[in-house]
């Protein structure tokens, strides 16, 4: 199980070297630098700005400045953001992403797979249709479209009610975590459900299944103890580009509910060229992946035995 | 007084009647083969005295009692503390039936937590002791183990061992070593048997293996397109097949003493989702006559052999020439000569 989890790590450290590396060559065949403004500045002030960037070295040697100062746990400052450190930024603003990102995965988690589980349990009944039909509506129509209506609703059931039942947008109290959480979960938890009733279905007509109701297993104990812990694992499977999904894509539900996470330094970054902003965020983000795709696989063991690497308790 | 006591059960899902008129009767103790052919409604039968049929699945029967119990009335809560507790199944395929994701110990415990109000220590020793009963060498460490560990013949003595925990009164035993080796049948047989005698349990072994029958039967009951066509003691079963079904079945079991080529039974089963009016075997048998247009009941043909065919009837030639003393030129015996 070690050797396992540290050979999963050191692929994950060169995954990581990777990311970087392209994404810094990418950044810099970009035309233009972050020193590009519509004011143009006179050339001494732009061989000082340089100079002190270290925007004026080699490609190359830039390249190892960053490798060097990365390798220290240091992404330099932003461009844009006066004299702001980027860890700083990191440090500040990726928490509130992780919490609305980790209250997302969550309700789409819990939501999906309760939604599958009773789609297939009432096979081709009502509930299963109506759970379908809204399955393709929360894949198709897109989050901003999402947000943009959970707006609507709330301040009509505000006006409605002559007082703020729910906060429109912000960031703070729980009541502001949980409707952005939704809507940047409805599409992943639509998608969920989907394969949780296919799974579902698979093991309510699995021999094991019957054998277990021939024992007299009924109610929640069948559900827990033998049909959720074996139709789950394609579930889990997903939830590894799920986090991902989630975590990086909050960006517009953040946009739209006035949220200050990470993803809004992310994006502007891109659009500002703002390189240590833009080196900063996608390295932690692709750190934060491997460390997550790692967790989820050793999760599998934990839920089907068959998957576990060594015998012993790990 | 029986234990169970079945008459004329029917089972239908959507169009199909999968079974169509199926009487059994067992007594404590007693062991009765269930045999047919795959799809003549063996499974279905074996489900329903579960309680088991999907609710699409439409049950009814004119007598059903068990341990003096009418089975008709039974809620969905009765049936679940019968089943596990006073009937028990044990499955086909023990590779599919068992659960990939828990451990050997916690699924032969599980009944005895659920009926018995076990706690988990005492269930986990209580299925320990068995699976060394079962011959399991190591049970503790084995108890702590997946069934993908397993072997598939240690994993039918699992199954065995899951199905006896609560020692039911009547244990469903669906082909149980069907899916096994064939040296291995035999050990699992032996150990069926064995605890069987042990506790008194009656059970109803479903089977299409008639070697297997002869070895562990006390009575037989012959399926064939959802019908019990023949029913009696083993011996009055294999000695005096009464039913054409039972008869050309014998006859595509090859033979040691008497090697002779098999014979094949020509046609196929009736399709049970327009079954036939008249007797279901009609089509394939070669003793037909003009009256099997119409369903045969079941007829006497010895003391508790019971056979589904016109031939028995009191007013059929043979049974006449019986009566007058004539010598048995028996329709078995053309056969078998």
């Amino acid at each position: 199980m070690l050797s396992f989890i540290a050979k999963r790590l050191l692929s994950g450290v060169i995954t990581i070297w990777f990311i970087a590396t392209a994404t810094f060559f990418a950044m810099h065949a970009v035309p233009g630098d972050p020193l590009t403004q519509e004011k143009a500045m006179t050339p001494a002030v732009r061989a000082q700005l340089e100079a002190r960037y270290g925007l004026d070295k080699p490609l190359f040697d830039q390249y190892r400045l960053f490798l060097g100062n990365m390798l220290k746990g240091d992404f330099g400052i932003s461009f844009t953001q006066e004299n702001r450190r980027v860890n700083d930024i990191i440090r500040e603003h990726f928490p509130i992403s992780a919490i609305l990102g980790i209250a997302a995965v969550l309700i789409a988690l819990v939501g999906g797979i309760a939604a599958g589980s009773v789609a297939a349990y009432c096979r081709n009944r009502w509930p299963d249709r109506l759970v379908m039909v809204a399955v393709i509506a929360a894949i198709s129509v897109p989050g901003f479209v999402i947000a943009g209506l959970a707006q609507l609703v709330i301040v009509a059931m505000n006006n409605a009610a002559g007082k703020t039942l729910l906060p429109v947008a912000g960031w703070g109290s729980v009541s502001q975590i949980w409707v952005p959480a939704l809507v940047l979960g409805l599409g992943t938890m639509a998608y969920l459900s989907r394969i949780m009733r296919a799974s579902m279905l698979e093991v309510l007509s699995a021999d094991f299944n019957v054998a277990a109701k021939a024992k007299g297993v009924h109610g929640w104990r069948l559900f827990f103890h033998h049909q959720l812990r074996n139709a789950v694992l394609p579930v889990v499977t997903e939830l590894g580009p799920t986090i991902a999904a989630i975590t990086t894509g909050g960006f517009v539900v953040e946009l739209i509910f006035a949220i200050p996470g990470l993803g809004r330094y992310f994006v502007q970054a891109v659009q500002q060229l703002d390189y240590t902003v833009i080196m900063g965020t996608t390295v932690f983000y692709g750190a934060f992946l491997v460390l997550v795709v790692v967790l989820v696989d050793i999760s599998y063991g934990l839920i089907d035995p068959r998957i576990r690497l060594h015998r012993g308790r790990s | 007084m029986s234990l169970l006591n079945l008459e004329s059960l029917q089972v239908s899902i959507g169009s199909v009647q999968a079974v169509r008129d199926v009487s059994l009767s067992l007594q404590a103790g007693e062991c009765r083969a269930l045999v047919g052919e795959s799809g003549c409604g063996k499974s279905v039968t074996a489900m329903s005295l579960l309680g088991l049929m999907p609710g699409a699945a439409k049950t009814t029967a004119q007598q059903w009692q068990f341990a003096g119990r009418d089975m008709t009335q039974l809620t969905e809560r009765d049936w679940r503390q019968l089943r596990g507790n006073q009937i028990a199944m044990i499955f086909q395929n023990p590779m599919t039936a068992l659960d990939p994701t828990q451990t050997i110990g916690a699924q032969i415990a599980e009944p005895l937590r659920i009926h018995k109000g076990m706690s988990r220590r005492d269930a986990k020793m209580r299925a320990i002791a068995l699976l060394e009963r079962l011959a399991i060498a190591n049970p503790a460490q084995r108890a702590e183990q997946y069934p993908f560990e397993f072997s598939g013949g240690m994993l039918q003595r699992a199954m065995i061992a899951m199905a006896v925990v609560c020692e039911p009164e009547l244990l469903i035993a669906d082909e149980p070593t069907t899916a096994l080796d064939v040296t291995v049948q035999a050990e699992v047989l032996c150990l069926l048997q064995e605890m069987r005698e042990s506790s008194g349990t009656a059970m109803l072994f479903i089977t299409h293996d008639l070697g297997v029958v002869a070895e562990i039967a006390d009575s037989v009951s012959v399926m064939y397109a959802g019908q019990t066509v023949e029913s009696g003691s083993l011996n009055q079963v294999f000695s005096t097949e009464a039913h054409p079904y039972t008869q050309a079945l014998k006859r595509a079991v090859p033979s040691l003493e008497n090697p002779r080529p098999l014979e094949a039974i020509a046609g196929t089963p009736p399709d049970l989702r327009k079954p036939p009016t008249g007797c279901g075997f009609a089509a394939r048998c070669s003793q037909r006559m003009a009256v099997c247009e119409q369903a045969p009941p079941p007829m006497p043909v010895g003391e508790h052999h019971l056979a589904r065919c016109w031939l028995w009837h009191e007013d059929h030639p043979q049974r006449w020439r019986e009566k007058e003393g004539f010598t048995k030129t028996s329709v078995i015996g053309s056969s078998r000569s």
